[in-house]
């Protein structure tokens, strides 16, 4: 119920920003796409993430990537917002039982234009994922299977003696697994 | 109804409503003053009744919104309260037709009004009246409070008359349908007899008696009316009087849980709370059974549902609240409602600290389409979701509203866009992407943050700031921008923004200084600490000539005085030490001291430092700054940055300045741990005179041999066996101080050579007794160089001169009758070796003269400096016995020693013995002079008397007379001359 669109016009209209954003030097401020943009990720038949961002405990970023590459910086602010989610997910459950814990956490939010997952892992290192909200045909299993694998990437990436915790990732291992998970830019 | 009140709680919808407005001039602090004094009467507890009404007063309200009255009285303007200036009798009328004007504004709903009349006096004000009161002035209006509480039980009266007149409404009669505006064009001609119809009467009227309820302070039964109206309406689809009825019961039960309000500490409820009762915990609960049985209620509402049954739980609040928000959505129109309701929630959840599902109806309010909202309105929504993410923790979500709100004030289609709101809020989201304005949070460690996003931030305050016309702020933030995310701009934004950084101190230098902005934020001033970076900082010690040293005994003294141990095991060592330690070395009050420091230029591009210098305390010093040139990513690159200490002491040194791009920056060492240093503080001892020295022979080109002692100057000169130079220094007081003592020593350096006699003489004497010696004055002090040196043993240079066949008996004259003839290396290189055997025949004589002096204040203290100077002299030997023999004399007791005498040098000699005749030797010549005589044992006199004589003509005097044909050579040598063909005479 809560999350009925009402879409008669869109609440932050794209046009005044952009205008801005000439204005301002603001590329990443929007807070909605506009629809070509959603139509020309329909016509790739997109099935995976449009980002995917890895989030230290510290909560600064170690590693994030998007498909539109031209506009990251929007991508920046959906995910450093989702972290307010993530935190209070993890401090609900982390009364109760901090080691039986699920690290996948669902859905995070949506947006107009976007749905955000995430999933932490027990050291607290965050994952969350951003996929296309016209892009019904992704099911929570899969999504689940995408932080899987990423999770194992990742591990292998602290397995690596030459990588300090804490730094951003570097590893092309890590970077591939991660193409393969993105819709591929046109 | 158009413009969504943010404000709202749900506690407010057992508020009435009263506008406060002034009518005609009045000036508008007065107002807010007179508005402020009334609005303190926000809670009145009703005398018989032990009832409370609560009042919320607005200055402003649209009438537009007054329409919605019906449909929730809290809407409702009840009150009017004007307030106006009336300056004298003339004007009276004018300003009561104004204030009944204003009150037709509000006419359909208000209950009653008053009038705050201020200035007026005389015949008019002293008239009694209820509906005005008349005061002196703003000043003078001591009973304002009381005559606002008399007006609020006016309100009550009305209230209460109006509420008993609904609720005991009988079924039977006619109850009209209460509607909201844009309703009432839909029930045109509509069958009002329908049974359908009757009870969307009866639910809407129910739900409105709960309301009245609510506000009359009647909690119970308010909730067993809406209870009532849901029913009612539910059953006929009446969904937006349904919604209104679920969140009427939401509201009551929300007042009756939490009765400290849920609108946080901003709530005004709070003062008057504790004013009204002291006891605002439990107002609700101890007024309810009251409520019950004190008002004539109709029976069937008390009795038949339960008291806890009609409350609704905690959990069921959120549902019916999600109930009620969903009806509302069902109607465009109400989109202002439902957005409301939404903010109620919110606040509700807040308090039962259900974040995500307050973060899903926050969600739910961003998605709600008010239509055609003006910029001022989008700025208040976004601020209001910002300050709501906030209410519920979401820190990073409200920073990113609040942001947006900031772009929306100066968005392009605004008119006027206001900078200054965007700077202002755009500081509040600083926190939300955890930046802090202050370098000094940064300087501890890397940097960790979601740097995209905050260095997004940082441009957007640096242009908001600009835009505002405060390039003062600018410069400050892109400082800040510079200083903190250097590692993480690339090449090209590290030239933009040196770029506009260098735009805008060109209007406004940077400077130290802390800003301040007019709401009292201060803005940390911040240090370029890596523009150069430095790697370490070192002191330098003076130059060997300006040491001063402590006189030996009171050095000891002040040993002494530290410890009265002469060994302990335990090293008082702590950590903080090192950085404190003192060093060594002192420096002298007056006089140049420099520090090294090793930096390098992080940027793409040449960076240029100016005005770059040192920050000390402890004593006063006159830093003299130095401008600098970094090349483009340069390696550690050495800086010197020298002062003067004007005073005595131990002096800090505590960081530096630098001037960069227009931003001067002092960067103190103890919030930069990446320096490495090996002590900051030094003595400063009092200042001491300075010689400076000057010599009649030429400085020396080539150092002396590796010596331990390190010299100031040294000379260098080249003389002949037995020749004796005078060299005169000059010593002069360069220094501020007078020279009060000196005293020269000298010592000879290490060396194998015999030393005949004293090599370097002087008479200190006079040059004493000029002193003190006044700054620029200057001594002269003579020095006699002899040189007397054992030159035997010299076979090579024999050699040497006899290499044309002549036959030499060589000086070692173990044998002197016997004719020594040494082959000569058949095959010599004559232009290879000859240098090296050329270099052996010359030898070398140093030592060092030393100048102790002192006075001025340094002198008091015991301290002393001391020049050295290094002479240098290359002995040539200049003449050789080649042989020597012996003639039997007249006398039997004496023989003749006949010596033969080569000049090897190319001046004339002249070689005197015992008051023998002078021989005058020519260059290269060899003579035999009539020799002294001697007498004895010939074996003794061969090996001793031959040593006697041989020491004799050395020390005999050796003039050399100044060559008439040629210039000396430098070094005339045998191989010289044999080059040019030169034949020395056989003897």
């Amino acid at each position: 119920m809560l999350t009925r669109l009402k879409t008669q016009v869109p609440l932050f209209s794209m046009n005044s920003y952009t205008k801005l954003g000439e204005k301002l030097k603001l590329s990443g401020l929007s807070l909605a796409s506009t629809h070509s943009h959603v139509i020309r990720l329909g016509r790739h038949n997109s099935k995976m993430a449009v980002c995917i961002a890895v989030i230290a405990k510290e909560n600064y970023p170690l590693f994030i990537r998007s498909v539109p590459v031209q506009n990251e910086l929007k991508f920046h602010y959906t995910v450093h917002t989702s972290l307010d989610v993530v935190e209070e997910k993890i401090s609900a459950v982390g009364k109760a039982m901090a080691d039986q814990r699920e690290l996948y956490l669902g859905l995070l939010y949506p947006t107009e234009d976007y749905k955000v997952y995430g999933y932490v892992t027990n050291s607290k290192v965050k994952f969350v994922i951003v996929v296309d909200s016209s892009n019904t045909s992704l099911r929570d299993n899969e999504i689940r299977s995408m932080f899987r694998k990423l999770h194992n990437s990742f591990t292998d990436v602290m397995c690596n003696p030459f990588y300090n915790p804490g730094d951003t990732i570097q590893s092309k291992a890590f970077d591939s697994i991660v193409s393969a998970m993105m819709v591929q830019a046109s | 109804m158009s413009i969504p009140d943010y404000m709202q709680c749900a506690e407010d919808h057992q508020t009435v409503l009263v506008v406060v407005q002034p009518v005609g001039i009045v000036p508008e602090d007065e107002f807010f003053r007179i508005y402020k004094r009334i609005t303190s009467v926000a809670q009145v507890s009703i005398r018989d009744s032990q009832r409370n009404l609560y009042i919320r007063y607005r200055h402003h309200y649209l009438p537009e919104n007054n329409e919605w009255g019906d449909f929730q009285t809290h809407r409702k303007v009840v009150g009017l309260i004007s307030v106006t200036t009336c300056g004298s009798a003339k004007e009276w009328p004018q300003t009561s037709d104004r204030f009944h004007c204003q009150k037709d504004v509000f006419g359909a709903t208000l209950y009653d009004s008053r009038l705050l009349v201020f200035g007026l006096q005389g015949e008019i004000a002293e008239q009694q009246r209820t509906d005005v009161a008349f005061y002196p002035s703003y000043d003078d209006c001591p009973d304002v409070e009381k005559r606002v509480e008399d007006f609020v039980e006016s309100i009550f009266i009305v209230l209460e008359s109006k509420r008993l007149d609904r609720a005991t409404d009988k079924s039977g009669d006619k109850i009209p349908l209460l509607c909201v505006p844009f309703e009432k064009k839909d029930f045109v001609g509509l069958d009002t007899d329908s049974r359908h119809y009757k009870k969307c009467c009866q639910g809407r009227m129910r739900k409105h008696v709960g309301d009245l309820c609510l506000q009359a302070g009647m909690l119970q039964d308010a909730l067993v009316h809406y209870h009532m109206a849901v029913e009612l309406l539910r059953s006929v689809n009446d969904f937006l009087w349904l919604g209104a009825a679920l969140e009427g019961l939401c509201s009551a039960s929300v007042i009756f849980h939490y009765p400290g309000g849920t609108a946080g500490k901003a709530s005004g409820r709070e003062p008057s709370l504790a004013r009204g009762q002291g006891q605002a915990a439990d107002t609700g609960k101890r007024h309810r059974p009251g409520a019950l049985t004190a008002n004539g209620i109709s029976a069937d509402t008390s009795s038949e549902i339960g008291r806890a049954k009609n409350c609704l739980g905690p959990e069921d609040i959120i549902e019916k609240y999600k109930e009620s928000i969903s009806y509302y959505g069902k109607y465009k129109n109400a989109g202002v409602i439902e957005l409301e309701a939404c903010v109620k929630a919110v606040r509700v959840l807040a308090i039962q600290k259900r974040v995500m599902e307050a973060s899903e109806f926050l969600q739910n309010a961003v998605y709600i389409n008010l239509g055609q909202l003006s910029e001022e309105e989008k700025i208040q929504r976004y601020s209001i979701l910002s300050e709501l993410y906030h209410l519920i923790g979401f820190h990073r979500k409200s920073a990113f509203f609040k942001r947006v709100a900031a772009m929306q004030c100066v968005a392009p289609t605004i008119p006027e866009p206001g900078w200054r709101a965007c700077y202002k809020l755009l500081l509040e989201t600083l926190p939300g992407y955890s930046l802090c304005l202050d370098p000094k949070d940064f300087s501890k460690g890397s940097h960790r943050g979601w740097a995209a996003v905050q260095v997004r931030l940082l441009h957007e305050l640096v242009y908001a700031s600009r835009r505002m016309g405060n390039p003062g702020l600018s410069v400050r933030h892109l400082s800040f921008l510079l200083q903190t995310m250097l590692d993480l701009l690339s090449d090209q934004e590290k030239k933009e923004v040196t770029q506009s950084l260098e735009n805008y101190t060109s209007k406004c230098p940077g400077g130290m200084e802390v800003l301040t902005l007019p709401d009292g934020l201060k803005l940390p001033p911040v240090p370029l600490s890596k523009l150069p970076i430095v790697r370490s900082v070192k002191l330098l010690d003076l130059p060997v000539s300006l040491r001063p040293h402590k006189q030996k005994g009171l050095l000891e003294n002040n040993l002494s005085s530290k410890s009265p141990f002469i060994y302990s095991p335990i090293i008082m060592h702590t950590r903080g030490e090192e950085r404190t330690k003192k060093i060594e070395f002192r420096w002298v009050q007056g006089d140049v001291c420099e520090v090294q420091l090793m930096v390098y230029n992080p940027m793409p591009f040449e960076l240029r430092v100016e005005h770059m210098g040192l920050l000390t305390s402890g004593v006063e010093f006159e830093a003299l700054p130095a401008a600098l040139s970094l090349p483009a990513e340069s390696g550690l690159y050495p800086v010197t940055l020298v002062g003067v200490p004007r005073t005595a002491g131990n002096i800090n040194i505590n960081g530096y300045h630098t001037s960069v791009f227009g931003v001067t920056s002092d960067c103190l060492l103890d919030g930069l741990p990446s320096v490495r240093t090996s002590g900051c503080v030094v003595e400063v001892i009092p200042s001491l005179p300075r010689l400076q020295l000057s010599t009649s022979l030429p400085r020396s080109a080539h150092p002396l041999r590796p010596s331990k002692e390190e010299l100031s100057s040294s000379v260098s000169v080249q003389l002949f066996n037995g020749e004796t130079q005078q060299l005169t220094i000059t010593l002069e007081n360069i220094g501020s101080e007078d020279l009060e003592t000196l005293e020269v020593t000298s010592k000879t350096c290490n060396t194998k050579e015999k030393l005949f006699g004293e090599f370097l003489s002087w008479d200190l004497e006079e040059a004493v007794s000029q002193l003190p010696l006044k700054p620029g004055q200057s001594v002269t002090l003579t020095v006699n160089v002899k040189v007397r040196l054992d030159f035997s043993g010299g076979e090579n240079l024999l050699q040497d001169l006899n290499d044309d066949g002549i036959s030499v008996t060589g000086l070692p004259i173990s044998s002197p009758l016997r004719q020594v003839l040494k082959p000569r290396a058949e095959t010599k290189a004559l232009g290879s070796e000859s240098s090296k055997t050329d270099y052996n025949h010359v030898k070398t004589l140093e030592a060092v003269m030393t100048f102790k002096y002192s006075g001025g204040a340094g002198k008091v203290e015991g301290y002393y400096r001391h020049l050295s100077l290094g002479v240098h002299v290359d002995v040539e030997p200049s003449v050789f016995f080649t042989r020597v023999s012996t003639l039997p004399a007249t006398r039997t007791r004496q023989c003749h020693l006949l010596l033969d005498v080569f000049n090897s040098t190319e001046h004339e000699l002249m070689v005197s013995a015992n008051n023998n005749q002078d021989l005058v030797l020519h260059p290269s010549e060899c003579q035999r002079p009539a020799a002294g005589s001697s007498r004895g044992e010939p074996s003794l006199y061969r090996s001793m008397s031959l040593v006697g004589w041989r020491s004799r003509w050395l020390s005999s005097t050796f003039t050399r007379y100044p060559s008439r044909t040629r210039k000396p050579c430098a070094t005339p040598t045998p191989n010289y001359w044999r080059r040019r063909g030169f034949t020395p005479r056989p003897p």
